[in-house]
């Protein structure tokens, strides 16, 4: 069932021509019924982005690693460039991802874990092994809706052009940084993701951080997620809140 | 002891739904699914609200109900449901004698029990489990593990709050995605893949559905035992088996029903119905629901000597 899948949606999208808008860009890459590029499947990057989004030389436990930041300058402003030493001096302890909490977006997107995406005609859903993270993107044409909302993953509504899924992100908190080395943002952040399928196997993975609290003008990160092909591949709950609390307990020998 | 804790939980919880569901709007989202239904309807899909007469009659139905299609032309349950338990509850019903009823600040609910099987309407516990499950040691000694922002668990996702099911394109997976916590669970479907390590043991577990007939059939193995069925603190182990099965009776309501299956604990397999029913209002969506991220209440409910639950009395009995 699992391995014919793939080849009966482009046998599908294959008899089923006339509902893909003349626009799209066909390009041989698998499709849904309804003639979108199909992302389902379980993906995750593999990308030093995860310890820190800019050009980084190793240190004990860190690799070297090549940032995914165009030109590599995150344009701060002074303020926030200090503010983001200081939360390198106190990533230890400050780091949200330290404590269990939600990473945010994009962060969630490129941590070294896996995720899942699923397709219907009116939603694209990301479910995360991240504690148990979900964002919902809109498909379906309806707008954000009306904040001021405060979440840990944002209200996300997409759309495709061409075959690009783009996606705007805003209503997010203030709480969650970019990485381990505490490039952040504030509760105004506004990003455009842009998913991009370049293969059956690759999503380039485009997002454009917009925050005219914290930056001087918007920026742009990009890098490819990959397709989890182990033929035993599942998403599995990867929970850092409870296990915390597990291991604060089991330590502290409350039980 | 007992009622200590809930109170003040119940107050924040108040406090913080009121700002969230007032932001919302503009297209009318009107998710955040915490308010309690206390008003039992008499009729769910055409069938008696009374859970063994509802199973009845519900069964009758759904073998003549033609259910709206998937384009792959599975019965189609894709949407926004709830069920109609109250917010307080217990699998084995709560009677007029149960103190809790009289709660000044979180009053439980007089219900029927949602156990069909047995017949008795009681979990078939084996005699060292039952006085730790039903309202025993777990709900007495521990916090439960919902509060403490514990992913909730199968069954009890599907009894509280609302959640939404997708059918996504392929046939191959049903993603169940639940507003309390966040929580989801992605059932594999038709999944003949090799069976996860039974050293591998996750809160939702691994489920893996098919169809029979017009019903999805969903088995649940490598649960973790770390969750509780109900507020009553009823339980069962790492060992537990679930089968659930899904069947709509009209199109805007699902038979549920889950056996429960653990050697270990009960002295037989033994099985819950209730209704989901779709959540009508336009434009409903489910909003997030954060709980580990900035959870202040913990400390204190330590400080009062509740333990938190990692299935100590059943691994330690």
């Amino acid at each position: 069932m699992r391995r014919g899948f793939t080849r009966s949606i482009i046998a599908a999208a294959v008899l089923s021509a006339t509902p893909i808008p003349a626009a799209a860009q066909l390009s041989a890459v698998p499709r849904t019924p309804d003639g979108k590029p199909n992302l389902q499947g379980i993906w995750q990057a593999l990308s030093p982005a995860a310890w820190d989004i800019q050009d980084h030389p190793g240190q004990l436990g860190v690799p070297p690693g090549q940032g995914v930041v165009d030109g590599n300058d995150i344009p701060y402003q002074p303020w926030a460039l200090a503010q983001k030493q200081e939360n390198l001096a106190n990533r230890m302890t400050a780091d949200p991802e330290r404590k269990g909490y939600m990473l945010g977006v994009p962060r969630i997107m490129y941590t070294a874990l896996p995720f899942q995406i699923a397709q219907t005609a009116d939603y694209v859903a990301m479910v995360f092994a991240y504690a148990h993270g979900v964002r919902t993107v809109y498909t379906d044409g309806t707008p954000h809706i009306r904040g001021p909302l405060q979440w840990w993953l944002g209200d996300s509504r997409g759309q495709w052009e061409g075959d690009t899924l783009v996606v705007d992100v805003v209503h997010f908190t203030d709480q969650t940084w970019f990485d381990r080395v505490g490039n952040f943002h504030s509760d105004a952040l506004h990003l455009v993701e842009r998913y991009t399928l370049m293969g059956p196997d690759h999503i380039n993975y485009e997002v454009t951080v917009e925050d005219p609290n914290v930056f001087t003008r918007p920026w742009t990160m990009s890098l490819p997620l990959y397709r989890r092909k182990e033929a035993n591949v599942r998403l599995l709950e990867y929970e850092p809140g409870w296990l915390t609390q597990e291991q604060q307990a089991t330590q502290g020998g409350e039980n | 002891m007992k009622t200590g804790y809930m109170g003040s939980i119940l107050a924040l919880a108040i406090a913080l739904a009121v700002p969230h569901a007032a932001e919302a709007g503009q297209v009318e989202i009107t998710g955040s699914g915490n308010a309690p239904q206390t008003e039992a309807p008499d009729l769910l899909g055409g069938c008696p609200a009374e859970v063994v007469a509802f199973h009845r009659c519900a069964m009758e139905t759904a073998e003549t109900f033609e259910p709206p299609r998937t384009p792959e032309g599975r019965p189609d349950m894709g949407g926004f449901w709830r069920s109609r338990l109250t917010q307080a509850y217990s699998v084995e019903g709560v009677d007029g004698s149960e103190p809790l009823v009289g709660d000044l600040v979180m009053p439980w609910t007089i219900s029927p029990a949602v156990v069909i099987d047995p017949a008795d309407g009681n979990i078939p516990y084996q005699p060292w489990a039952a006085p730790i499950g039903r309202l025993g040691r777990n709900y007495d000694d521990y916090i439960d593990p919902r509060t403490a922002c514990g992913p909730g668990g199968v069954p009890r996702l599907a009894l509280q709050d609302s959640s939404q099911i997708l059918q996504p394109w392929g046939d191959d997976q049903i993603l169940w995605l639940h507003e309390d916590h966040h929580i989801n669970r992605i059932v594999s479907m038709d999944d003949d893949g090799p069976a996860l390590a039974e050293n591998i043991k996750l809160w939702q577990g691994d489920s893996r559905g098919h169809w029979e007939g017009n019903t999805l059939v969903i088995d649940v193995t490598n649960l973790n035992g770390y969750t509780w069925m109900d507020d009553a603190g009823n339980f069962y182990s790492d060992t537990a088996h679930l089968v659930e099965r899904l069947t709509l009776v009209d199109a805007d309501t699902i038979h549920y029903e889950v056996t429960v299956e653990d050697p270990n604990v009960f002295t037989q397999p033994w099985t819950v119905v209730w209704a989901l029913t779709r959540i009508p209002t336009p434009g409903f969506e489910l909003l997030e629901e954060a709980c580990w991220e900035g959870e202040r209440d913990l400390p204190r409910i330590l400080e009062e000597g509740y333990k938190h639950y990692f299935g100590d009395p059943w691994k330690t009995r």
